[in-house]
This record gives C-alpha cells, structure tokens and sequence, in this order.
C-alpha cells in the first residue's frame, strides 16, 4: 500500500506541471478518436515506445549518471524472446514477456557486474562494445533466424488476439503501449522517492561520499541497471509484435541505443518529465522530416543531417536539455 | 604453414595501419578527454580524399597523402573551434552525445555528397601486384606500402609529441590543462592543435588504406570501434602503447585466418563448422570488453 501511495503522489510538483501532464494524459487517452492518418498513429506508438525506453535509460543514466550506450542489446533480447517463443512454441505475449525480461535482466547482471568497475567514458564505450557483440552473435545464430531475422506472420492468427498481441488495426497496440506508459510513469515516480533513488542520486553526485555514507555503489549500479533493462525489454517485446518482423540490424544496432540516450539527455535527464519530453520533440519530427525531406530524390540522409545538428546543438548549448531550460527559466521568474 | 603465416603477417601489416588510426584517437582523448566518437568519419573522408584526388589528378592514392594530411588538420581545427570548444564546459554525457552528433552529421553530409555505392580505387602503380616471401606467403605491395608509410607517419607524430617544443606544450596540457594555462601554454590552441594532429593522422591512414578497402559512408564505425580497442589496450592516452595494441589488433582480426589454419592443421570438423569470417570483428570487440574489466588502464596507460 505504501509503495503504491508512494507511485501514485505526484504532489511535490509544482501546480503547472500536473495540469500540463493532465491535459496531455486525457489527450493521449482520448487521441485515437480523432482519426487522424495511420502515419499519426505509427508515430504516436513510437513516441510512447521510446519514451518508455527513455524512461528506463533515466533510471540507471538520468538519476544514476552512468551512461549507457547500449541499451538496444536488451531491445534485442526482448524482441528474439517473444518472437521465438510465438513462432516455435505458441506462447502468448503476456507469458513470453516477463520471460524476456528476466533473460535480460540475467544478462544485464552478468554483464552490469564486471562494466560497473568502470566508470564515465570507459564504461559507456564497454557497453557498446557489449552490445555489438551480441549483434554479431545475433546474426550467426541460425536459431532466431540469423542475419535475416524472425517474422510473425498474422495469418496464422485470429486478429484481434489479446493474448498474443496481434492486431490488425494499431489502435489496440495504441491502448496497450498507452497502458505500459502510465504504469511505466508511476514505477519511475516510485523509483525516484525509493530508497534505491535516493542512493543512486547521491552517487551521481559524488560517488566517494555516497561510498563513505554506507551505500554499497556497487550493488546499487548493478540493481538499477537491471530496473532500466527490464523497461526496455519489455518494450522490446512489444516491438517484436508490433512491428512483427524484426533483424538484428534495426532491433540492436547502435544507433537504437544512442536514440535511447538522446530521448532522456533531450529531454532533461534525471527528471520524471525529461524522457517523455525528448521523445514527444524527437520523434515526430524525425519521422515527419524523413517523410518530407527522405522521400525526395536526391536527398538521401538530409533527415539525419538535421537531426545531428540538433543534437550536436542541445549538447553544446544546454546540456540538461528542454527540462532544464523550463528550470531555468523558472527559477530566473521566482529570483 | 603458409595460411597461418599470412595471416600473422596480414594482421601485423594491418596493424601499423590500424596504430596509425589509433594514436589520433588517443592524442585527442589524451590532451583533452574527451571520446571521439567521430572518429572513424573522419578516416572516413580521408579515404574519399584520397580516391577523389586519385582519380581527378590521375594519381596514385599513395601521392594523395599530403592532401588528406592538410584536410584532415583543416577539418579538425574547424571540428574544435566550431563545435567541441563548446562541448568542453558540459558533462561527460553532452560530450558523448555531441561527438556522437558529430559522427552522424559527416557521415549523412558524406552520403548526401557522394552517394551510397561502394566506390575503390581500380588503377594505381602498386595495385594487383604482391611480394612472394617464401613458404607461399603472398602479400600485397599495397598493403606493404600501407603499413610502411604508416611506421613512418606513426614515427613523425610520435617525434612532433616528444622531440618538439609544441610537443611538450601539448603533454603539458594533457597532464594538467589548468598548470599548463599557467605556465602561459595557450591551452586552447594546443586542443585545437592536438585535434588537427588527430584528424590529420587518421585522414593520412584513410588515404592509405583507400588502396585495397572499397569506401562508402558507413565505413566509419568499425574503425572508430577497431581504435577504442586499440586506445584501451594501449593505454588511454599513451602514444607508443598505440602502436603495440595496434599489432595486437590487427593479429586478433585476422583471427579467422589462424582458425582456419588449425581446422586444416588438426582436421578437425567441429572447428570448420564454425562460421568464423562473421565474428571477425567480434574478437575486437570482446578483446576490448576483457580489457577494460581486467586491466582499464591499459598496457601502458598513465590516464585512468
């Protein structure tokens, strides 16, 4: 009971920012009902996708100060878990799930333990080199399809199949991604008053006090690490039925990992609100500049070209990203 | 007999090459920690430098060197004072994800200006002829000529960082920017500095590899991978540890080769069954994993 008082508390933030996060709560709720083009749609699922990897990012990089760049390792074992369970033995998205998630967190744990004796640079670098040897593991292994990946054929299924998450229309993986978000929000609302946010705060902010106080940095690494592979997992998972065809190279390739880092650095890491905020800037206009500017002929990558230049300018202008720039702005109006 | 030889001697030729990739890597991390993801772009457009001067000049890619040189140097003088000179002031986060940005926007500016394809260099004084050594080694003049011009760049930039008054003002910075801003080095033209040397070092290995390695856009993340490994191995920071790790590297990816050596040797079937050509880049990786979790500071380094 306490825990879920804790997750459901939102009361230590200003008045503004519940009423914004309300008006936009009721708009996702009610989104769908305005019928706007399946383009909309797609992008709105990947919004929420990605503010949920985004949100597990800023558990173990926002709060914790570790950067991570290979978050899409996690992607990938959740996606290959839930497609190679539904394609070899039938098992449904809600059992082969948590399945995934503990795959990952098994790993996350035999990697996170020996990474975490590296801080800053090295650390984030191993855990890239981590997650590219996975991908190569991942494209030799005839099991899960090898370098051409896995396909759930909906054929074979009645859509809609709530258990197995196959749908015709995207309005239900909407609802169900939509429902993931919510608790995913208050999971993080919980993590951030828990105890274990508090220890990781206090690392972030020097981890050789936080070291003399009793906390064993260590071990407090290790269990967030797992908590931010779990939220990714998970939302690989229903990648793996959503977009139903799934190769190493788009599930775990680098780029994904460092889209996950930009989400919450985007943002504002280290805050609730940061990660949804990235992605609600990010994704739209990455998938809207590739609709209007990739499309043309002759103007291969420009929709990278812009997207670079954005990051390169948030990470020289105002590192702790949009949320940072609201704190200032407001801390300026209460000086 | 002769597959394992080769290999060994086409990993250690490789290997100069690669060390040449790594000590601009390292020169960069070293003076101002910072981690260059961009790194691989810009051998990148040394290689494009290189094959685009080539065939407009009708040269061969080897008389290209100066010219990758001096937009190498141009490129990274503009890289820093455009760009990284702002990054300095944030966290380590902002750095990574900045030089990440950078990566990103020259490979993107690289496929929009030359296009996707796979172009390699077909005509050239040295290509399609080799060495035979003995004992049925063959190895290829370009990928001899690669290596030795690359001992010797290796060797000037080496000199230039020890031997050099600008050298000794460029350790200086890296060992403690604050003093050395003291002692009146003009710290922020020795960043700058060292970024040109860094760029100009890997453009110079672009330009020489651009021989025997076809160059598309996306060549650049492999070897941005190859010389952190390189970099951990040898020691963050540390210039002749770049140049062992760099034959150690360059052995490990030939890795393949030496297997399929003692598949043969041994006749064993277990052994051939194991699609190795695939992992080739997965030894460096793993390489650089171990390394960093049994000994982060490298062989040599002095930087942890």
């Amino acid at each position: 009971m306490e825990v879920l008082r804790n997750a459901l508390d939102f009361s230590d933030f200003p008045r503004v920012d519940l009423c914004v996060a309300a008006l936009v709560a009721s708009f996702l709720l009610i989104f769908p009902l305005f019928h706007f083009s399946s383009f909309a749609m797609a992008t709105m699922i990947q919004f929420l996708m990605f503010s949920l990897y985004g949100m597990g990012w800023n558990t173990i990089g926002g709060y914790g100060g570790q950067v991570d760049l290979g978050k899409a390792q996690y992607v990938g074992i959740g996606a290959y878990t839930t497609s190679v369970m539904l394609i070899r033995w039938d098992v449904p998205f809600w059992v082969s799930m948590p399945v995934g998630m503990s795959f990952a967190v098994l790993w996350s744990f035999i990697i996170g333990y020996p990474l975490f004796r590296l801080k800053g640079h090295y650390f984030a670098i191993a855990t890239i080199a981590t997650s590219l040897v996975l991908k190569d593991l991942f494209e030799v292994w005839d099991f899960v399809g090898a370098a051409r990946g896995l396909e759930i054929s909906p054929i074979k299924y009645h859509p809609p199949d709530f258990l197995r998450l196959i749908f015709k229309e995207d309005v239900y993986y909407y609802y169900v991604i939509l429902g993931f978000f919510f608790l995913g929000i208050f999971y993080v609302n919980w993590f951030r008053k828990s105890r274990l946010g508090f220890q990781l705060r206090s690392i972030k902010d020097n981890e050789d006090v936080a070291r003399s106080l009793g906390i064993n940095v260590h071990w407090a690494k290790v269990k967030t690490y797992a908590i931010a592979t779990a939220f990714v997992s998970l939302v690989g998972s229903f990648h793996a039925c959503y977009i139903k065809n799934i190769e190493p190279e788009d599930t775990m390739s680098l780029d994904i990992s460092i889209l996950i880092a930009l989400m919450a650095m985007l943002g504002g890491a280290g805050s609730l609100w940061g990660p949804i905020i990235g992605a609600g800037v990010l994704i739209p206009l990455k998938s809207y500049l590739k609709e209007w500017l990739g499309a043309k002929a002759g103007l291969v990558g420009i929709d990278l070209i812009i997207y670079a230049v954005i990051i390169m300018l948030i990470s020289a202008v105002e590192p702790r990203g949009i949320w940072g720039i609201v704190e200032k702005a407001r801390r300026r109006r209460s000086v | 007999m002769d597959i394992l030889v080769g290999s060994l001697a086409a990993g250690i030729l490789i290997g100069m090459v690669l060390a040449l990739v790594a000590i601009g890597l390292t020169i960069i991390f070293g003076v101002m920690d910072i981690v260059n993801f961009a790194h691989g772009e810009f051998l990148m457009i040394g290689m494009y430098t290189g094959l685009l001067t080539a065939q407009g000049m009708g040269i061969d890619p080897l008389f290209t060197l100066p010219f990758a040189a001096v937009v190498g140097f141009l490129l990274g003088v503009i890289c820093y004072y455009g760009f990284v000179k702002f990054l300095l002031r944030g966290p380590m986060v902002a750095q990574l994800l900045g030089t990440f940005g950078l990566m990103l926007f020259l490979r993107n500016v690289a496929l929009l200006v030359f296009g996707s394809e796979d172009r390699a260099v077909h005509s050239g004084i040295l290509v399609g002829r080799s060495f035979e050594v003995g004992m049925g080694v063959v190895i290829p003049a370009t990928k001899l000529a690669a290596a030795g011009l690359s001992v010797v760049a290796f060797v000037t930039v080496w000199m230039l960082m020890n031997r050099t008054k600008v050298g000794k003002a460029l350790t200086a910075t890296a060992l403690n920017s604050q003093g050395a801003r003291y002692m009146g080095i003009p710290t922020d033209r020795m960043n700058a500095l060292a970024w040109g040397i860094g760029a100009a070092s890997v453009t110079i290995a672009g330009a020489l590899i651009v021989n025997f390695w076809s160059v598309n856009p996306f060549v650049g993340l492999l070897f941005t991978m190859i010389a952190f490994a390189i970099v951990a191995l040898g020691g963050f920071g540390s210039v002749p540890g770049a140049f062992f790790a760099g034959l150690v590297v360059g052995i490990i990816t030939e890795i393949p080769g030496i297997w399929d050596f003692f598949t043969y040797t041994f006749n064993l079937d277990w052994m051939s069954r194991v699609p190795m050509t695939s992992f080739k880049y997965m030894w460096v990786y793993l390489a650089y994993f171990v390394i960093m979790v049994v000994r982060p500071r490298g062989l040599f380094g002095w930087k942890y």
